[in-house]
C-alpha cells in the first residue's frame, strides 16, 4: 500500500527501495534512457498527475454527457440527475452522475476533423497539422513538465491493450527519451525479467562492475554529464525491474480489485491508480472501440455502463486516497457521434458539436460548461476547439501557456498561439 | 401473423390454400413504398381492412390504407413515450410495447388509451400474440419472458433464466421471442446466443441450446461485441424453429457479417439447417412460410437491405432481394403473395411470384 501523504520523490524511493543492485542491458520499448531535465520552474499548481482516459474510436455525446431525450437525434435512452442541480445525462451512467461534483463536463467542442486518425492527431496534440512540424502529443509535455528529477519510474506511461485505432504518444520534435512506456501486448512491461542463465547475484555483479567503468570514464573522459545521463538510463531499467510490485494487480487487496471490477478497462483503470500512487506523471489508458456506425444504442448498452462503473469508481478511489486533488482526470476522444441515426441504427462520425469531461486538480468540479441546440447538431453557448482544450488541460496542470520549446530554429509556444483555455472549468 | 385472429379457434387453424409452386419469390418486385419517420420497428397487417400498421422510434402509430398508397403514411396519434417495439392488432385495440418499458392497449378506432401496464424492468425488445388471440407475449431487458391476457392485460406468467450479463460481463439483451402455433411453447433469444423454450403450461424451460454463430464478441481489437438472436419463429408443425441473425462478424462496428439463418430441432437440440449469404447484414425477422416450404428473413447491415429466401435444399438464399433500407421486420398476408417491411425507410410492399 502507497502512502497517499508522501511527497512524489519519497513514494518513488519507497517503490525503489530493495531495487536490485545490477545493471542490465535491457531494452524496454520507449522508455526514457537519458538525463531527464527538469521543470523549468516549480508548478504553479497542485497538479502532479494527469491521467488519460481515450475512449476510442468517438463515444457519443448523445448516449452519456450531452442527452437530447424526446428529439428525433436523441435515441432511445433516457436522463438522469446529477448530484449537479439541474444537469441531466444519460441514463447509463448511473454512478457518474452522483460523482459529478468532482467533474466539470464541456459540451461545446467544434474540433471539425471526422476523421479517425486526423482528429485523434488533432486532439492528442491540441494542435492542426502542420507541413515540416510535428508537435509532441499533450500527455508527452504533460509528462516532460510534470516529472521531478529524481525519479526512477517512467514519466509517462501508456496502456493501450486492444488493436484497433491504437496510438502510439508522439513526442513531435521533442526528443524520443520523452517516449512513453507502452503497455499493449498486457499489463506488464516486456523485458522485465533477468536474462535466462543469469541469476541476482550475477546482474549484481555486473551492475558493480558497470558502475566502476561508468566512474572511470567519467573521470578521465567523458565528464560528469554525460555519465550521469548513462547512469540514470540504467536506474530507470533498474527501477522498472521492480515493476512485479507496481505492475501486478494481485498486489491490490481482492476487495478493492472487484471494486474496479476484473475486466480489461476495469484492471487498466486500477493499475492507473496504482502508478499515479507511485508518482508517474502521467499515465494514459484506453477503451476501445466506440465506433458505432452500426447498432449504437446496442453497442452504447454495453460499452457506457463499464465506463460508468470504472470511471466513478476510480473518480471515489482517487479521492478517498487524497490523490484526486493532484491528478487531472480526462476523459476524451477523437470525436462524437452524429445527431442522425442512419438506416443501421448507428451514428457515425461527428466533430462539430461534442463533450469531454475532465475531474480533480485544476479543475472546478460540479461544472457544465457550453451548451449545444436541442438536437445536439450545434454548438451555441462556449465552443471551444481542441486548442483551447489542450490550453485549459495545461492551465489545469498548472502550467505557463506561453512556454517556448526550440523545434530546430523555432521557438514553439506550449499552448497555440490562439488558444484560449476555458476559464469556467478552471479552478 | 396477418389478420386479426380473436375469434379462431386455434385446433381449427389451418395454413391458407395456395398452391406451393404459384409461390415464386425470386419473382419478388417492390410494388410501393411509404415513408415513415425514423425507423419502424413493428408493423401490423390488418387484412380485413387492408391496412398495413407501423409504429417505431418516434413512439407514433402511422398507417397505409393499401388501397391507396400515398407517399408517406399517415401518422394517427402517439402511442407511447419512448421507441415502440412491438404492435398488434386484437378485435378493435392496439396492443404496444415499447423502450419506455410499458405496455399499452389502444382503441384502434379513436386512439385513446385503454390501458397503460408497466411490463418489464428495462426495454421491451418485442410482443407476439398467440395465435388464438388470447394472449400476447414480451420480451425485455430484465431478461424475463412475460406472458399477458391479452383482454385484460393481466400478467399471467413470468419466465426467468436467461443470463443478465454476456460471458464477458457485459449487459446481456433479451431481442426476441416466437410463440409456437399450439401456443404450447415460446421460444426466447438473447444477446449472447442463448435459446430458451418454454413450456406454457409448466412455466419451464423444455430445452435450452446455444446459438454461438450468432454472437461475436472482439476481444482483441475492439473489446466488443455485435449481434445476437435477433428473430425466432416456429414451424408449423412447432417442431422446427428457426433462427436468425448474423454470422460472425469482422468488424463489431458495424454489421460486417455475413447474414445468417439456422433451423433447429428444439426438441432434439440440434441444428438441422444452417444458411447464410455473403451478404453482410444481420436478419432481424424471420418466418416460415405457411403456405409453401420456405423460410423468409429481413434485415440489413453493411451490405444494405436484404430480403433473404431459403427453400432449404442449400446454405445459399435461393434468392435475394434488395429492399431500401434496412428492415426492422415484415409479415406476409394470408396467401403469401405480398410482403410488408417496416423499417428505416417506412413502409414497403413487395409481390412474391
Amino acid at each position: 500500500m502507497w502512502s497517499n501523504a508522501l511527497d512524489p520523490l519519497l513514494r518513488r524511493r519507497a517503490f525503489l527501495r530493495g531495487t536490485l543492485a545490477g545493471a542490465a542491458a535491457l531494452g524496454s520499448a520507449g522508455v526514457s534512457v537519458a538525463f531527464d531535465e527538469p521543470a523549468a520552474k516549480p508548478l504553479a499548481g497542485p497538479t502532479k498527475n494527469v491521467l488519460f482516459i481515450w475512449l476510442a474510436g468517438g463515444a457519443s455525446q448523445f448516449e452519456m454527457w450531452d442527452p437530447k431525450p424526446g428529439r428525433e437525434t436523441g435515441g432511445p435512452f433516457r436522463t438522469i440527475q446529477t448530484s449537479i442541480p439541474g444537469y441531466h445525462i444519460g441514463e447509463l451512467m448511473p454512478k457518474t452522475a452522483a460523482m459529478l461534483q468532482h467533474v466539470a463536463v464541456v459540451r461545446s467542442l467544434n474540433t471539425e476533423i471526422s476523421e479517425h486518425e486526423q482528429a485523434a492527431d488533432l486532439i492528442s496534440s491540441g494542435r492542426p497539422a502542420e507541413a515540416g512540424l510535428e508537435y509532441p502529443e499533450i500527455g508527452v509535455l504533460l509528462a516532460k513538465e510534470l516529472t521531478v528529477r529524481e525519479t526512477l519510474l517512467p514519466d509517462y506511461v501508456s496502456c493501450f491493450t486492444t488493436t484497433e485505432g491504437r496510438r502510439r504518444p508522439r513526442v513531435g520534435f521533442l526528443n524520443a527519451k520523452h517516449s512513453p512506456l507502452l503497455l499493449e501486448k498486457s499489463l506488464r512491461p516486456e523485458h522485465l525479467d533477468l536474462p535466462a542463465g543469469l541469476n541476482e547475484s550475477q546482474h549484481t555483479s555486473r551492475e558493480r562492475l558497470r558502475e566502476q567503468l561508468s566512474s572511470r570514464f567519467a573521470a578521465r573522459r567523458a565528464g560528469a554529464e554525460l555519465a550521469n545521463g548513462y547512469n540514470s538510463a540504467f536506474a530507470k531499467v533498474r527501477g522498472l525491474m521492480q515493476s512485479d510490485t507496481l505492475f501486478n494487480l494481485e498486489k491490490e487487496p481482492e476487495a478493492v480489485r472487484l471494486r474496479y471490477g476484473k475486466t480489461p478497462f476495469g484492471e487498466q483503470c486500477l493499475l492507473a491508480r496504482r502508478l499515479i500512487e507511485a508518482g508517474v506523471g502521467v499515465v494514459k489508458v484506453a477503451r476501445g472501440f466506440w465506433d458505432s456506425h452500426h447498432d449504437n444504442f446496442e453497442s452504447h448498452r454495453e460499452l457506457v455502463p463499464d465506463f460508468d462503473h470504472v470511471y466513478s469508481t476510480l473518480l471515489a478511489d482517487l479521492h478517498e486516497r487524497g490523490l484526486l486533488k493532484s491528478t487531472l482526470v480526462i476523459v476524451l476522444s477523437e470525436f462524437g457521434r452524429t445527431p442522425v441515426i442512419n438506416q443501421d441504427v448507428g451514428r457515425d462520425h461527428y466533430a462539430t458539436a461534442w463533450s469531454v469531461a475532465l475531474a480533480g486538480s485544476g479543475v472546478r468540479g460540479g461544472t457544465v460548461y457550453g451548451k449545444t441546440d436541442p438536437d445536439g447538431k450545434t454548438v451555441v453557448e462556449g465552443q471551444a476547439n481542441a486548442s483551447d482544450l489542450a490550453a485549459t488541460i495545461y492551465k489545469a496542470a498548472g502550467l505557463d501557456l506561453h512556454k517556448e520549446y526550440q523545434a530546430g530554429l523555432r521557438p514553439v509556444p506550449l499552448a497555440k498561439e490562439d488558444a484560449q483555455p476555458i476559464e469556467g472549468i478552471l479552478a | 401473423m396477418n389478420a386479426d385472429p380473436a375469434a379462431v379457434d386455434p385446433s381449427k387453424v389451418e395454413p391458407a390454400k395456395v398452391n406451393p409452386s404459384a409461390f415464386d419469390p425470386t419473382q419478388a418486385k417492390l410494388v410501393s413504398s411509404c415513408k415513415a419517420p425514423g425507423t419502424l420497428y413493428c408493423q401490423w397487417f390488418d387484412e380485413a381492412g387492408n391496412k398495413l400498421y407501423g409504429a417505431g422510434s418516434d413512439g407514433a402509430l402511422h398507417v397505409v390504407d393499401l388501397s391507396a398508397v400515398t407517399e408517406a403514411a399517415t401518422k394517427k396519434w402517439p402511442l407511447h413515450e419512448n421507441y415502440v417495439t412491438g404492435l398488434v392488432k386484437r378485435e378493435a385495440v392496439f396492443i404496444s410495447s415499447s423502450y419506455d418499458r410499458t405496455l399499452a392497449w389502444t382503441d384502434a378506432e379513436t386512439g385513446v388509451l385503454i390501458r397503460r401496464v408497466p411490463a418489464h424492468a428495462g426495454w421491451i425488445r418485442e410482443l407476439v400474440m398467440s395465435a388464438d388471440g388470447q394472449r400476447v407475449v414480451t420480451v425485455g431487458d430484465d431478461m424475463q419472458v412475460k406472458v399477458w391476457n391479452a383482454q385484460s392485460g393481466e400478467a399471467l406468467s413470468t419466465l426467468s433464466g436467461h443470463a443478465s450479463q454476456t460471458p464477458e460481463g457485459y449487459a446481456s439483451a433479451l431481442y426476441a421471442v416466437a410463440v409456437s402455433p399450439n401456443g404450447r411453447h415460446i421460444a426466447s433469444g438473447d444477446r449472447a446466443g442463448e435459446v430458451r423454450v418454454w413450456d406454457v403450461e409448466a412455466g419451464k424451460p423444455a430445452a435450452s441450446f446455444r446459438v454461438s454463430e450468432f454472437y461475436t464478441f472482439d476481444a482483441q481489437k475492439r473489446a466488443r461485441a455485435i449481434g445476437g438472436i435477433r428473430g425466432l419463429a416456429f414451424s408449423a408443425d412447432g417442431a422446427r424453429l428457426a433462427i436468425s441473425g448474423i454470422g460472425q462478424v469482422t468488424n463489431v462496428d458495424g454489421f460486417v457479417g455475413p447474414c445468417r439463418v439456422e433451423v433447429w430441432d428444439w426438441q432434439g437440440g440440434k441444428p438441422i439447417f444452417a444458411g447464410n449469404d455473403k451478404h453482410q447484414a444481420v436478419l432481424n425477422h424471420v418466418v416460415f412460410c405457411q403456405t409453401a416450404p420456405w423460410m423468409i428473413a429481413a434485415g440489413g447491415g453493411d451490405g444494405g437491405g436484404v430480403i433473404a429466401f431459403w427453400n432449404q435444399s442449400s446454405p445459399m438464399p435461393q434468392h435475394l432481394a434488395n429492399p431500401k433500407g434496412h428492415v426492422q421486420s415484415f409479415c406476409l398476408d394470408s396467401d403469401s403473395r405480398r410482403l410488408f417491411t417496416a423499417g428505416h425507410e417506412g413502409f414497403q410492399i413487395w409481390q412474391l411470384g
